[in-house]
């Protein structure tokens, strides 16, 4: 809300700097948000007389002036302008002035001659006709007045007023208005507020003659109040109102329509003028619009109705969007002779899904969508016939209509001063939160440490103790808070366990040279197109944002492929060579589509990677650590995820789970290329939940050393080409299971010296037993035995 | 022999003193002292000395065999020695050229300042719990005391994804969920990601993240919450930190307040960072609303409680100094890899 300093000093004194009362104002919960000094805007323009005028000798639109400018001697100044003439009064921008436009002027010469400034246009100094007569004239402004060369612009422009922007919270609509603020003013520099108190004379009559309102809707207009005002005489406003609107932003029109404005800013009530003349049978009708029904506003915008929407209509058709924009037909205009004047207060909710349902938002919805006080719009109503009255722009008939379904009592709230100090932690003497109260206009007595409170209308968010508390403290000061420790019961503080096991699969990841990405929840619904996901796919059930960003934000995401595929293209994009990344995020998985409960949200991690030492077998080894460490066994089969690489991809099944707990391997190329990636890149992508249900279980017990030493011997093996090296080392460890400590692959050739179809594969095995040395013969036995069960698979021994 | 003897041992030093290598060592060894050696073949002629003659000779024989082994042993050290600094000297590296890493990995920027706050906040003695992502209409706004009529539920900033169900705007509605399942005393913090309907700029994400904090016992008062949010302030901004609390308003609060710290750029002189004040502001924190605990079966006469949300990400951008919060979400790894733990 921005408000004029000069405005504001109409109702109450305001004795301190602006920057303390910004200051006091913030700390009392009204933000500042910008202060506007109008001074600021213009620097070094005078007031200048032409003393002397000739023809330039080498430019004949160049006219070379004399000028009095306060100073010993006259300067010249040349111009090209046509409307000037001797002893006229113009404003002159001297050497090193700064205009409102921005623009900064400096002596120069013109054709040859010296010239030490510039003429101002009314345009150059941003005025309309509004703010100066004559400054849309084409060329000079003339000034009027008498006005001694020399005296400051700003001084003949009244640029000394301050504009100040305060953030208004969303509980205090009240202070969407001048006198909102003025009263809070008042409170934090502890002096008098002095609203004004309307009084006006009426020419008698009786409105009920003229016009007729009936309310149809009280659930969306609780009070509707209107007046009659007959014999405008519609004219400019004078200068202070002028001034004080400026200072808020509004241009002056003519004095009714300024009078509406200028009530809405100072109270927060909007208004609304009719023509009277052209309220058909004369009758005000306040009801939901009809389905389809048309209308169209004062912009000249054409709009179809629906009967959630509320129209103030006469005998015929809507006039106005309740509480948002007055219809074109029944705009004041010039010509208009009598007036019907609106003050009402319209549901908020309402008039905010009309205004945005419609796209419209003006100064009085914005006020209606914030809440009005069904109170204050009969002060508004009074106000705005004083300041008719005072202005002499009609004849107020005699009367008012008020509909409305009753109005509330005032709240009173009863609590002690204790239970206030008590939420504080400070003790505030309770004639301090009296007077405070009483500042506030909220009527308190005082008994026994009991107070009584009476709310006025407009503090409708005053609800309990807590708010009183909230009123109290604001004003006596927050620096009164002091700092203890919390009090109660020490407590030690604990993560849940899944967020535990996330911690630790984190540092795994991270100690594996792996990078934390952190990507949005929501993707595009053609992300999963782009894996090539069957239709009938799981992943394809997605929630979908019923009002999303954009298409690429349209779904909760099933899966994180699309994610880490998308960050990798960009890294890979940005020529950088490698990148080893994981996210570890939600999954939405819906209970039933469309989505009536809240989603299954499952925890999952993806893992990414790509560049020139990465292969299957680095993202194997990830994989693998992490369920060594989750101490979770599980076995690895071919999988069949359609965005990877049919021969290089995997599942790793644990025991217990139908679906895999991990999908990795290479992605496929016609997928990777969908992303806009070239070389090859690998995924994975894990569910997190039978991973933290393992480490659940995890409990650790120390084994005794071996006491007796290993022997190792090594196998060179000749077996299928297709034969996969899991069955081999499965027919190794079940042959003998007993003196098998480990065994590892060592060596893997297909090529020259190995038959057509063959593969060369090489196992080292640890022998160990726990209670003897093994003998050699042992030794031999145990690897005769496995040889009987290779060769039942059809590998043998290498010759 | 005794000549015999000595000449051997004259001989056999001066070639210990010009040999060069081990292997020439060796040889030496096996010259004089092997079983074919020149020591050994003197004395197999010991049979043929006198009785009178053998000790004696064969004392000497002894001494030569000593002092040779002696000698032997020590060139062999000598040579061992010279050897090994000759080896060294040939290793010698340019230290200068660049070290072979081993590629770390590392967490994402606001996953490391999360991981602090929630070292400082589980040692004031908060729990740390989760809440979902998906809400009911119920946990993110009716129970915070937010009207059915408040713009906060408006299309234009939530999302929706059902009639009922919203993506969270808030950690608030985790708040919701502890206090009706413990009793108290509560002290936690749920940490997490909410989301609104904001266009994307430097500023505003439509994703982001908050910590919720929430105390809700007997007699808490706004100077709990003060001392709080100051260990708080003091952890992360540093000990000369001031916070202060200006009046604002949330729905879900009251007093609702927000709190300022003395900008760490100027140290509350006021500068191009906080705008000439001398604060930042940094949270939004109050005491929960009466409707609130009242919603969730705690009687507001008998407990009392505070609550504060926290910004991750702008705590993130401010203290890495982070321009643009879409960085955050683009994870380009050279951006990622600056930020190495705390």
């Amino acid at each position: 809300m921005k408000v004029s300093l000069s405005w504001l000093k109409r109702y109450v004194d305001i004795d301190v700097s602006v920057e303390e009362l910004c200051n006091r104002m913030t700390m009392s919960g009204f933000e500042v948000e910008g202060v506007e000094n109008l001074a600021d805007t213009m620097s070094r323009v005078v007031v200048a007389r032409i003393l002397k005028m000739e023809k330039h000798p080498d430019a004949d639109k160049l006219t070379v002036c004399q000028m009095d400018v306060g100073e010993a001697e006259p300067i010249q100044i040349i111009t090209g302008a046509d409307n000037i003439f001797e002893g006229a009064l113009v404003p002159a921008a001297l050497h090193d002035s700064h205009l409102p436009n921005g623009t900064h002027i400096t002596k120069g010469k013109l054709r040859g001659l010296p010239s030490y400034g510039m003429m101002c246009s009314g345009e150059e100094l941003c005025l309309k006709e509004a703010d100066y007569p004559g400054a849309e004239v084409h060329g000079i402004l003339i000034l009027q007045g008498d006005w001694a060369p020399g005296t400051d612009m700003r001084e003949v422009l009244n640029l000394n007023d301050v504009i100040i922007d305060f953030s208004i919270l969303s509980n205090r609509p009240d202070c969407n208005s001048v006198l909102g603020i003025a009263r809070e003013v008042a409170v934090v520099l502890g002096k008098p507020f002095c609203p004004p108190k309307p009084e006006y004379q009426t020419v008698g009559g009786d409105v009920h003659d003229h016009i007729s309102v009936r309310v149809e809707d009280y659930d969306l207009c609780p009070r509707y109040l209107g007046r009659v005002v007959k014999n405008l005489r519609i004219g400019p406003s004078p200068d202070w109102m002028k001034q004080c609107l400026k200072g808020c932003g509004v241009r002056s029109i003519n004095n009714i329509v300024d009078i509406t404005n200028f009530v809405m800013l100072e109270t927060g009530q909007p208004m609304h003028a009719f023509d009277l003349n052209h309220i058909k049978g004369s009758q005000i009708i306040v009801r939901r619009a009809a389905d389809g029904e048309p209308m169209t506003t004062l912009d000249g915008k054409d709009h179809t109705l629906t009967s959630e929407m509320l129209v103030i209509a006469d005998a015929q058709s809507p006039s106005c969007l309740a509480g948002i924009m007055g219809g074109l037909d029944s705009e004041i205009e010039d010509t208009t002779r009598d007036l019907f004047l609106e003050s009402a207060k319209f549901r908020r909710d309402n008039v905010r899904r009309t205004a945005r349902s419609l796209g419209m938002r003006t100064e009085s919805s914005a006020r209606f969508e914030k809440g009005v006080d069904i109170m204050g719009s009969a002060f508004a109503m009074e106000r705005a016939l004083q300041l008719i009255h005072e202005l002499d722009c009609g004849d107020i008939i005699e009367g008012v209509i008020d509909c409305n379904a009753g109005l509330p009592e005032r709240r009173v709230l009863t609590v002690t001063t204790a239970s206030i100090c008590d939420l504080l932690g400070v003790q505030v003497p309770e004639e301090e939160i009296v007077r405070i109260l009483q500042s506030l206009e909220i009527e308190t007595v005082l008994a026994d440490g009991v107070l009584t409170c009476t709310i006025p209308s407009f503090r409708d968010d005053i609800e309990s103790r807590a708010d009183l508390a909230e009123e109290v403290m604001r004003i006596y000061g927050y620096e009164h808070i002091v700092s203890t420790p919390i009090r109660g019961v020490i407590t030690r503080g604990r993560r849940l366990p899944e967020r535990i096991h996330g911690d630790t699969l984190k540092k795994l990841l991270c100690a594996a040279g792996v990078r934390e990405i952190s990507t949005y929840s929501f993707i595009s619904a053609k992300a999963l197109d782009q894996l090539g996901l069957a239709e009938d796919d799981s992943r394809r059930q997605v929630v979908s944002l019923l009002n999303p960003l954009g298409e690429e934000y349209a779904v909760l995401r099933t899966q994180l492929a699309t994610s880490m595929l998308t960050v990798l293209a960009t890294n890979a994009s940005r020529k950088i060579p490698a990148a080893r990344f994981f996210e570890l995020s939600k999954l939405f998985q819906p209970y039933e589509l469309p989505v009536t409960r809240q989603p299954d949200e499952v925890p999952a991690l993806s893992l990414g990677f790509y560049g020139p030492e990465e292969d299957f077998f680095t993202l194997k080894g990830v994989v693998e650590q992490i369920f060594d460490r989750f101490q979770l066994p599980v076995s690895y089969t071919r999988s069949t995820e359609p965005y990877l690489h049919p021969g290089r991809q995997a599942a790793a099944m644990a025991a217990g789970c139908d679906e895999p707990v991990a999908v990795f391997g290479e992605v496929h190329p016609t997928v990777a290329a969908r992303f806009g990636l070239e070389g090859r890149v690998y995924l994975a992508e894990l569910k997190l939940r039978p991973l933290f249900e393992a480490a659940e279980k995890i409990r650790t017990f120390y084994r005794p050393l071996p006491k007796y030493p290993a022997s190792v011997r090594d196998l060179s093996l000749l077996a299928d080409a297709t034969l996969p090296a899991a069955e081999i080392e499965k027919a190794i460890a079940s042959a003998i299971p007993n003196v098998l400590e480990k065994v590892e692959l060592f060596d893997l050739y297909q090529g020259k010296q190995v038959p057509e179809g063959k593969k060369s594969i090489s196992y080292s095995m640890t022998l160990r037993a726990s209670d003897r040395t093994l003998t050699v013969e042992e030794c031999d036995h145990a690897v005769s035995r496995v040889m009987k069960a290779l060769e039942k698979i059809g590998v043998t021994l290498r010759q | 022999m005794r000549n015999q003897l000595e000449n051997i041992k004259q001989q056999a030093l001066a070639a210990l003193q010009s040999c060069q290598d081990s292997k020439e060592l060796d040889a030496l060894r096996v010259k004089y002292l092997g079983k074919k050696g020149e020591l050994t073949a003197i004395l197999k002629q010991m049979g043929k000395l006198s009785p009178e003659e053998r000790p004696i000779v064969g004392q000497v024989a002894n001494e030569v065999r000593q002092a040779l082994e002696e000698a032997l042993s020590v060139r062999q050290t000598e040579l061992q020695s010279q050897a090994l600094e000759q080896q060294l000297a040939e290793e010698t590296l340019d230290v200068t050229l660049p070290g072979k890493a081993s590629t770390a990995g590392g967490l994402h920027p606001l996953n490391i300042v999360l991981e602090d706050l929630m070292d400082i906040f589980q040692s004031m003695g908060f729990d740390v719990v989760d809440g979902p992502e998906v809400e009911t209409d119920y946990y993110c706004f009716e129970a915070l005391n937010v009207p059915k009529d408040h713009p906060a539920r408006d299309m234009q900033d939530t999302f929706y994804l059902g009639e009922n169900l919203v993506l969270r705007t808030q950690t608030s509605a985790a708040q919701i969920r502890v206090m009706e399942n413990r009793k108290p005393p509560i002290r936690i913090i749920c940490p997490g990601r909410v989301f609104r309907a904001d266009e994307v700029d430097a500023t505003h994400s439509p994703v982001f993240h908050q910590v919720e904090g929430l105390v809700v016992d007997k007699g808490i008062t706004m100077c709990d919450l003060k001392g709080c949010l100051e260990q708080f302030a003091h952890e992360i901004y540093g000990p000369e930190t001031q916070v202060r609390f200006r009046p604002s308003f949330f729905p879900f609060t009251e007093p609702s307040v927000e709190v300022d710290v003395t900008c760490s750029e100027c140290g509350g002189k006021g500068c191009r960072v906080c705008k000439g004040t001398g604060w930042i502001e940094i949270l939004g924190a109050g005491m929960v609303h009466p409707n609130v605990l009242r919603g969730c079966g705690i009687d507001p006469d008998v407990y009392s409680g505070f609550a504060f949300g926290i910004g991750l990400d702008r705590l993130t951008t401010t203290r890495y100094k982070i321009s643009d919060i879409r960085l955050l979400f683009e994870n380009d790894q050279r951006f990622l890899e600056q930020f190495q733990g705390r």
